[in-house]
């Protein structure tokens, strides 16, 4: 009896009524249950799983090891060599997100014939599943018959036809290419919420101060974008840091692990070597980057609300 | 002035020529390969326009399982695989529109909660749902897997279905959310004096009033699910539960598969997301942007 008064002072405490506090409960149970077995439950079993050596192929025997898949992961060359080709395809891409983005915000914050035109036809890379992205450009890109190879050809700009994929120097541009593709729009369209809030006058006010249009674009256009920079580098970032289907599709981590990213070593680790253990050690260390880069957004973004 | 107006606008126009360039050229070369013969795709250089145009990858593709269906040059090329895109197709509406409903029952109950009913523990609630949004797939795959085969799941569609919440349901609640701030709170407070529940205030006052962000997480969760391809990838193992994008990802794989059957099977998989992108703009545009800037 003692218990439900305590609990109704500290409702009232906090100036909430006890029906609202059971209903608010009862309306969220759904969500709580369903991102608890499939996101939280997961995400700490996988923890658990990074601490012992489990192998498919041997099923009766999954020792504890501690942190020995981690200090396993740190000592294997080719994990430090997925880090790095997955920070390069991260720098390259977000930067290349973020200058055509800009280009393509710039161009539909204008009042033109045409814009809504533009405007549609820019959700379709955004609406298509990443395989078709894939596989897309892998045509594209093919050594014996590919689109690029035939365009460069017909314009003269190569005598005859190039490997593309199979080289090393190529092979991660090139997909971030296919990747940035794909991701441009909803960069383009948070960029263009961002200048549509830039108030008018500000352009006004800069006008009667005589800057010219480089001038403004500079000290107003700019400044002004810097929300939107932000949150399209982190979210970019994050997305890239990820990223598998491509390199599924298009070079499988070769040529000589030139795409052999984090998520690919993931892939291979688990999948191919059966070594779940070592494979979830490797996961855990993506998602505790990705939390840290996400504790940013929280922080940054998330308390407007 | 008018100098300055007529460089403009040529401006404008040679901008707006680069940038259809850009997004449309891959998709249009894709789509024009899938309705060439062979020979005339693989030639140096490829012919850019299809001429003559035939429908005979698009045909292999819906003939594939009836061994009587007439056979023309182009189908030494088609793989025997190819019997599975429409099983594929079914799989995937299966599983999309089934997470759509699911992610409906989920989501809207807690984004009303978190955006109208004062109680304790909503920032927690808010920071946790956002926090979930940010797990990276790749590392819910290994534990994934694990439970699933436990349960006896590799190979279900039932399977597929559970985990595309992990990657919607986050979204769905954050848009959701965005949108029922939005609206007036007098609207609830209206409604309870007027004796409404709080499911009846939800369900009749602010269900309708939400429609354009429904509509809007109803085609993201469509879409999520009909493209993803990590969880398909690993979950499952035959064609009795393979979705579009992995009997799509098979053809790529294969070097004898002819090109043109593959942009058809490709062109096929993009027909769906294709058509809402160009149909639902506006939602889709509000829906991202109430998503994304506004959290």
């Amino acid at each position: 009896m003692q218990a439900p008064g305590i609990g109704r002072r500290w409702l009232a405490k906090h100036s909430v009524n006890a029906s609202d506090q059971r209903s608010a409960l009862l309306l969220l149970s759904p969500m709580m249950a369903v991102l608890f077995a499939v996101a939280v439950f997961p995400i700490l079993y996988s923890l658990w799983i990074s601490l012992f050596d489990i192998k498919l192929t041997r099923p009766r025997s999954t020792p504890f090891v501690g942190l020995g898949n981690y200090a396993q992961a740190f000592a294997d060359p080719l994990f430090w060599t997925s880090v790095e080709r997955t920070l390069i395809f991260t720098v390259m891409s977000v930067s290349a997100i973020m200058v055509i983005a800009t280009l393509m915000a710039l161009l539909l914050n204008q009042e033109f014939r045409g814009r809504r035109l533009l405007s549609t036809v820019l959700l379709i890379p955004w609406a298509i599943p990443y395989v078709v992205d894939g596989l897309m450009w892998k045509w594209i890109y093919d050594s014996g018959y590919g689109a690029l190879n035939g365009a460069l050809y017909q314009l003269h700009f190569i005598d005859k036809y190039v490997v593309w994929l199979g080289d090393t120097a190529k092979t991660l541009p090139l997909i971030a290419n296919a990747f940035v593709w794909k991701e441009v729009p909803l960069a383009t369209i948070l960029l263009l919420v961002t200048l549509k809030s830039v108030p008018a006058d500000l352009y006004g006010a800069a006008r009667v101060d005589g800057a010219n249009l480089w001038g403004r674009f500079v000290h107003v256009t700019l400044p002004s974008l810097r929300p939107g920079f932000m949150l399209v580098i982190i979210y970019e970032a994050m997305m890239a840091v990820r990223h598998f289907d491509l390199f599924f599709i298009l070079t499988e981590g070769g040529p000589a692990n030139a795409s052999h990213v984090l998520a690919w070593h993931i892939y291979v680790e688990t999948f191919r070597n059966l070594s779940f253990g070592s494979g979830a050690a490797v996961a855990y260390l993506l998602a505790l980057a990705t939390f840290a880069m996400s504790y940013v957004v929280i922080r940054t973004v998330g308390n407007r609300i | 002035m008018s100098y300055a107006l007529l460089a403009k606008r040529i401006g404008l126009f040679m901008a707006s020529l680069l940038f259809l360039a850009y997004v449309l050229a891959p998709v249009l070369w894709l789509v024009s390969s899938s309705l060439q013969r062979e020979a005339n795709i693989t030639s140096v250089p490829p012919h850019w326009i299809p001429h003559p145009l035939t429908l005979s990858s698009y045909r292999a593709i819906f003939t594939a399982g009836d061994p009587s269906a007439s056979t023309d040059d182009n189908a030494s090329f088609v793989p025997s695989t190819a019997q599975y895109l429409l099983p594929a197709l079914r799989n995937s509406l299966i599983v999309a529109f089934a997470v759509v409903v699911l992610n409906l029952i989920v989501s809207v109950p807690a984004a009303y909660a978190m955006a109208k009913i004062r109680y304790i523990g909503r920032d927690l609630s808010v920071y946790f749902m956002l926090a979930t949004r940010v797990i990276p797939d790749i590392a819910l795959v290994v534990p994934f897997f694990l439970f699933i085969r436990k349960l006896g799941l590799l190979d279900n569609l039932g399977a597929l279905i559970i985990t595309y919440l992990a990657i919607t349901v986050p979204f769905s609640v954050f848009m959701l959310l965005n949108y029922f701030e939005s609206l007036p709170d007098e609207l609830d407070k209206a409604a309870r004096v007027d004796g409404c529940s709080r499911l009846q205030t939800l369900l009749r006052v602010f269900l309708p009033l939400a429609l354009p962000s429904l509509v809007a997480v109803i085609l993201f969760t469509f879409l999520a699910s009909w493209n993803e391809f990590l969880f398909a990838l690993m979950f499952t193992q035959t064609p009795a539960s393979q979705t579009i994008p992995i009997i799509v990802a098979s053809f790529t794989s294969d070097f004898t598969t002819s090109f043109s059957f593959i942009n058809a099977a490709g062109v096929l998989a993009i027909v769906p997301p294709v058509i809402i992108a160009v149909l639902f703009e506006r939602y889709i545009v509000s829906g991202l942007t109430a998503g994304a800037v506004k959290g």
